[in-house]
């Protein structure tokens, strides 16, 4: 061996010229190298000469099992003799002929005895499978940035995101189409929907969970911050609860009655915590976009919201409009969807330096805003502060149903949900 | 392999396999195995796997030279021949034998084939040789504490349980719940983790008859039938298992419970509190105490730590033993020991950090018994039970909220010998789940068969093992390769 100057795999050589410690070191690690692609290559052809095997057997004895008297023996084992290209079933021993890697191509599941799919359907080494066969339900993992290993994305989840991408949809939707009247309403509604639909079948939005102690149902992102809230444990916070109870019952008025227990206390602190409306103003700042369209989409939602009212993204938009004054002027902001424009004019003032852009686009509109609101109380209750009743809006969402759904659940979830954790 | 039955024969008198539905009876068409040649092949598994390597290594050939090599020799499994891959064939026209044994991993050639072979009677075997060191079968001794004798018959089961879809193998993600990614990893860790597995699909918990209100382990046999059981692959909302954890009064975990994004680890002391109060004898775990049940988590996670202190004046030990649930790592003492001397880039391996805590020694003041007085001692720990599920966490199980995560990288092994840490030897190792922080996200990566995953909420994705090796380790779960 030592006179050689690489050694099994002869990948790693060593000069002629080398000298013999160094030819046996490039020997031997050569041999190394050989030994890790041997031992790798023992166990793919392991896990795959076995299932090959087990293979031609299920074969032979599907094909014994149903020669025999299929109503005497599905148990035992019959007494006869079948034979594939593979194996030999002879009187209960299944006996192989040849090498199962040459004989059998495909393999079969062992549990469900349907051939496997033997490659990815998307992603990394992808092939179509044949549509014609039906294949065992365990696939092979998709390896695709972006997906999960069953080919799932989800709707993006970062601030905004999600709804953006829908208001684009829609934007390129309504845009067209700037006739007046009734025409609209009913487009919209179906834009809604086309958005769901037209979303592929493998792209999942979040799902609702159902509360154990109110027995609402809430947005799977928003269900800590409900548990929190609805079961929340210590004393600690429930002094807090109440203590918030009192301050919201002064300044909400009759409007707090229907509000009861669905506002998370930590949303209320001062501090802005990733709790509901506190997101509004970031909301703000990725919406603004949204305000171009919404000035061109305005001339024909005023009329169209008298129809239908209950168009759930263009609500969110006037929420964060109300909303976006700051953190102490909820409240109020709350009373003035009762109300009129009159505080809007406060809220103005007290904007701060980043949401400068708004107010004037706010004063030019204001008469629209507010006829909205006013409209929108009077209605379900979906207008009022969405956002902090959660369960509220996504149980009246389901009952909704249909395209709206999708869109009221991703814009509640951009508004209250914390940056991914 | 575990699907398969055990073979009753007594371990001295290995029979042919039974014939089973789906698998063939033997290995290849050529091959007629009889019981001397299985025998035989045993005898060649121990030379193998019991003695230095040297032996099967070193083959002769025909013309008397005799080589050591580094690469596969074949042994005749019909003579005591050992030989080259090249002289093989030689060997094989010259006395017609036909079947030869790799030297290194103990797999059975074919000559006529030309081709390994996997017979299903000397594969088990050769498996069983690898991984208990011996041919008996199984002590089910573990086993036994989860089991009973009559749920184990097949009639049994086949009568009451319906076969799942092939397509349910418990890889879902799990929807974050707002600030619960802490939550999730600890449950996917638990979801992957074998030995909770098998208890909980084998009916270990009686959801029905439990009778607690928002139980936990209610919850985690509904989670592990939803993972095992349905088709689904979306995402789980594990809506119960929070309520639960927010309905539960755990003093010590009262800090635990908020909106906020919290610690792994403790979260994992906390699950594993509860899941043992609601399984097993009630009795509270005291991580001090030498205290054990019979219960899924003892079984699983709880090891016996022990402090043995010698006087260095008289030389008498005194031996403490304590169990713990988690190895907690020096890692802030011995980064600072090595921030001292490497002003940047400090980083440290798992093996580096046992050895400083359980087999270096350190000295202390102590009052001695025998000579009743204050001498110095030398105290070692070291592990006198080695959990089946050894968690060591890079934390310092503090529960204090600003102690941040320790930043030091660990560079870990994907196995992991314990035995120079142990009293009693023993190797503990394979499949790893680890979660690991990313700032303020967590992300658990778990082996399943041969593939690591890694599971980000609801995200589930296919991961490398270089990936999981330059991970962030938080918390590393070590599971046994094999009971017995």
């Amino acid at each position: 061996m030592s006179s050689s100057n690489t050694g099994k795999a002869g990948i790693i050589k060593a000069a002629d010229d080398a000298g013999s410690i160094d030819k046996l070191a490039h020997t031997v690690l050569d041999d190394l190298l050989y030994n890790i692609v041997h031992d790798l290559l023992i166990k793919v052809h392991r896990d795959e000469k076995i299932a090959r095997a087990a293979t031609a057997a299920i074969r032979v004895e599907k094909l014994a099992s149903d020669a025999s008297d299929s109503s005497l023996a599905t148990e035992t084992r019959p007494d006869i003799r079948a034979e594939t290209d593979a194996a030999v079933y002879d009187e209960g021993r299944t006996l192989l002929k040849g090498n199962p890697l040459e004989t059998t191509k495909d393999i079969l599941c062992p549990r469900c005895h349907l051939p496997r799919l033997l490659y990815p359907t998307d992603g990394k080494g992808a092939r179509k499978p044949d549509p014609s066969i039906i294949y065992c339900k365990k696939h092979p993992y998709i390896d695709k940035p972006g997906y999960d290993i069953y080919g799932q994305t989800w709707v993006a989840q970062g601030p905004g995101r999600g709804k953006k991408k829908k208001d684009m949809e829609k934007k390129v939707e309504t845009t067209p189409q700037d006739t007046p009247g009734a025409t609209p309403t009913p487009e919209e509604g179906g834009g809604g929907k086309g958005g769901a639909a037209s979303r592929p079948p493998n792209v999942l939005s979040f799902p609702s969970a159902t509360c154990v102690k109110c027995k609402r149902c809430i947005l799977v992102t928003r269900l800590n911050n409900h548990m929190g809230s609805c079961i929340g444990n210590s004393g600690r916070n429930a002094s807090r609860a109440a203590a918030q109870k009192i301050s919201n019952g002064s300044s909400n008025g009759a409007h707090n009655g229907s509000q009861g227990d669905g506002t998370p206390p930590n949303s209320q602190k001062g501090t802005p915590l990733p709790g509901s409306r506190a997101s509004s103003p970031k909301k703000r700042d990725s919406d603004d976009v949204e305000d171009d369209d919404d000035t061109d989409n305005d001339a024909h939602k005023k009329k169209k919201l008298k129809p239908s009212a209950a168009n759930p993204t263009k609500k969110v938009i006037l929420k964060t409009k109300g909303g976006s004054g700051s953190g102490l002027k909820k409240e109020k902001v709350k009373t003035s969807s009762l109300l009129s424009v009159e505080q809007k004019v406060d809220d103005d003032d007290a904007e701060g330096s980043t949401v400068e852009v708004a107010p004037k686009k706010k004063v030019s509109k204001a008469p629209s805003p507010a006829k909205k609101l006013k409209l929108g109380v009077s209605k379900p209750l979906l207008s009022s502060p969405g956002t902090t009743k959660n369960g509220k809006t996504s149980k009246s969402n389901g009952s909704g149903g249909g395209g709206g759904d999708d869109g009221e659940s991703e814009s509640s979830g951009t508004l209250s949900s914390p940056p991914v954790v | 392999m575990a699907a398969r039955p055990a073979t009753p024969a007594s371990p001295k008198n290995v029979k042919i396999k039974a014939a089973a539905p789906g698998i063939p009876m033997f290995g290849c068409g050529c091959v007629d195995v009889m019981n001397s040649s299985i025998q035989y092949y045993k005898m060649l598994l121990r030379v193998i796997f019991d003695n230095t390597p040297i032996i099967p290594q070193t083959s002769k050939s025909p013309d008397n030279v005799v080589t050591t090599s580094l690469t596969s020799n074949y042994l005749c499994l019909q003579c005591s021949t050992i030989v080259s891959e090249e002289d093989r064939v030689k060997h094989g026209n010259k006395k017609s034998h036909r079947f030869y044994v790799d030297s290194r991993s103990g797999s059975l050639y074919c000559q006529f084939c030309e081709d390994f072979v996997w017979d299903p009677t000397l594969e088990e075997l050769r498996v069983r040789k690898i991984g208990t060191g011996s041919f008996s079968s199984r002590k089910r001794k573990h086993e036994e504490l989860f089991s009973d004798s009559v749920k184990d018959d097949p009639r049994y089961i086949s009568t009451n349980t319906a076969p799942a879809s092939c397509k349910a193998d418990g890889l879902r993600g799990i929807y974050n719940a707002g600030a619960t990614c802490y939550q999730n990893v600890v449950l996917q860790s638990f979801l992957h983790n074998p030995l909770l597995r098998n208890f909980y699909l084998g009916d270990g918990h009686p959801n029905g008859s439990c009778g607690q209100s928002y139980c936990l382990s209610c919850a985690m046999d509904d989670m592990f039938q939803e993972f095992y059981a349905l088709e689904n692959t979306n995402g789980y909302t594990a809506s119960s298992i929070l309520s639960g954890f927010w309905i539960s009064e755990k003093k010590a975990f009262e800090n635990l419970v908020t909106t906020k994004e919290q610690d792994a680890h403790e979260f994992f002391q906390f699950l594993a509190e509860e899941l043992h109060e609601r399984n097993g004898d009630g009795e509270k775990p005291e991580n001090g105490s030498e205290h054990s049940c019979d219960c899924v988590i003892h079984q699983s996670f709880y090891g016996k730590l022990q402090r043995s202190t010698t006087c260095q004046n008289c030389g008498g030990v005194t031996n403490a033993v304590e169990s713990f649930l988690d190895l907690s790592l020096g890692l802030d003492t011995l980064a600072q020991k090595r921030g001292k001397k490497a002003s940047k880039g400090v980083s440290l391996s798992l093996q580096e950090c046992l050895d400083e805590e359980y087999i270096k020694s350190d000295k202390c003041e102590y009052r001695c018994r025998n000579c009743e007085s204050m001498q110095q001692a030398r105290r070692d720990n070291s592990i006198k039970l080695l959990p089946n599920v050894l968690d060591s966490s890079s934390s310092k199980g503090s529960r204090d909220k600003s102690a941040a995560k320790i930043d030091t990288p660990v560079h870990f092994p994907l196995t992991l010998n314990m035995l120079p840490y142990t009293t009693r030897g023993r190797s503990a190792d394979i499949r790893e789940t680890i979660e690991l922080g990313r700032s303020c996200h967590y992300v658990s990566y778990c082996r399943v068969g041969d593939q690591w995953f890694a599971f980000n909420d609801h995200r589930v994705e296919l991961a490398t093992k270089s990936e999981v090796l330059s991970a962030k380790a938080y918390l590393l779960f070590y599971i046994i390769r094999s009971l017995g």
